[in-house]
């Protein structure tokens, strides 16, 4: 079985890749999962998790220059897949291998996280959410961001992607997103899945090169995206079906 | 100046800075960072054709206090849910002595909280600590209003951007070749 998650913001800063990772190991508990840094253009990743010393990363693989499995990092009960950072890496890398290699990870995993770009404004930053089962809307308790998030989700829904639920991130009145998140459910087709507070936790993950989950998993913020992700029901689909449709996609835009 | 129903005056200030930014938050940054006691006029560049598509807000020692939406004539922080916030806009900055504004001030219905313009009109979250910060602590503001309730209420203003999104997308997947994965 495998399902393709987006996840998708529609600006930077909202906590996406945070989410993504911790999400992924939420869901390691009880699945396999494997995470795609599809933001070739601007690769954060590789930090969150770990990774930035690798030799081999995703823009090697879209450059031809090693498979995918080599780009496969197993790490904190997940497969990683992470991109790399350099400019040179972005101009080599040819985005029409994506749909392969995401074609042969869906192959072989049940749950399928795809960490979006945080733009909606080229044919490679919407891709993944055109491809995707389901989009799963990572967004901050503020006007611009909940503005954005509604923007996302009616890109995924023109391209028959249904939004698997709604992460509110960086939350500091929890009473006042309870109330938002009723209000929000009427707007989106998925469900709030938690609201995750603001958390220096968070911040010192991200410079210790961890998961949220792995370095402070007993922290609120860590227990929110546990509950997160048990809110998720993840759906069995046939991975033939997934790895077919990335196969048969159209080529983005070089970069 | 008057605001509202004109029962709020602003006396007229000296401008102090004039041009058009990239966003309100390069706007409520440059009044934060000269500690601006005056008030700031933004308009839209979407908009700079119409007279009265501005937001204005007050500010003591650069943190916002009052906020006023002249186009949907509002104020507090249903202003900061009416004024359409994205892209570039024209920002004028003014200065006033601190007790001119003394008696605008005491208007609660235009108050905003100290963060609120940061985070709902620019989604900046640091800045909008900063504000926090640096308002004084016996500042009162309606704990009441919350910017992205009143946002979500403005049923009619969601469809708006649902709508916009939504033939945009279309438009694009046109343009990117992905016509063949539109729904329906």
């Amino acid at each position: 079985m495998v399902e393709a998650f987006a996840v998708a913001s529609g600006k930077g800063g909202t906590g996406k890749t945070t989410s993504t990772l911790a999400l992924g190991m939420a869901l390691a508990e009880e699945y396999d999962v494997t995470v795609v840094d599809a933001d070739t253009g601007m690769a954060n990743l590789l930090f969150h998790a770990g990774l930035a010393d690798v030799d081999v990363t995703l823009h090697d693989v879209l450059s031809g220059s090693a498979s995918t499995h080599e780009a496969a990092y197993d790490r904190f009960g997940m497969r990683v897949v992470p991109c790399g950072t350099s400019l040179a890496g972005f101009r080599d890398a040819d985005p029409e291998r994506l749909r392969s290699v995401v074609a042969d990870l869906a192959a072989d995993t049940d749950v399928l996280l795809l960490d979006s770009p945080a733009a909606l404004g080229s044919k490679t930053a919407v891709l993944p959410v055109v491809l995707a089962d389901r989009v799963v809307v990572v967004l901050n308790p503020t006007v611009p961001s909940l503005s954005d998030a509604l923007k996302v989700q009616e890109y995924a829904r023109s391209y028959g992607t249904e939004t698997a639920g709604v992460l509110f991130n960086r939350v500091r009145d929890e009473d006042a997103v309870d109330r938002v998140g009723e209000q929000a459910e009427r707007y989106f087709d998925g469900p709030t899945l938690a609201a995750v507070p603001e958390s220096d936790a968070v911040r010192a993950s991200r410079q210790a090169g961890e998961p949220l989950l792995a370095h402070a998993p007993d922290s609120p913020a860590a227990a929110a995206y546990r509950s997160a992700a048990t809110s998720l029901d993840v759906r069995s689909g046939a991975a033939g079906a997934v790895a077919d449709r990335f196969r048969s996609a159209v080529i983005p835009d070089p970069p | 100046m008057s605001l509202g129903d004109g029962s709020v005056d602003i006396p007229h200030g000296r401008l102090v800075y004039s041009r058009v930014v990239d966003d309100v938050g390069v706007a409520l940054a440059t009044a934060f960072e000269r500690s601006l006691t005056g008030y700031a006029v933004l308009t839209p560049q979407s908009a700079l054709l119409l007279d009265d598509a501005e937001c204005v807000l007050t500010f003591e020692a650069g943190v916002p206090v009052l906020a006023y939406d002249v186009a949907s004539d509002v104020g507090g922080t249903d202003a900061l849910t009416a004024f359409s916030a994205g892209g570039p806009c024209r920002t004028e900055l003014y200065d006033l002595p601190a007790d001119a504004l003394t008696v605008a001030h005491d208007t609660p219905e235009l108050r905003v909280p100290p963060g609120a313009p940061a985070d709902h009109l620019a989604d900046d979250a640091a800045l909008a600590d900063r504000c926090r910060a640096r308002a004084p602590d016996d500042r009162t503001d309606d704990p009441e209003t919350d910017p992205l309730e009143a946002f979500l209420a403005d049923e009619e203003r969601i469809a708006a951007i649902q709508e916009e999104a939504r033939a945009d997308a279309e438009r694009r997947a046109a343009e990117w070749g992905l016509d063949d994965h539109l729904d329906g």
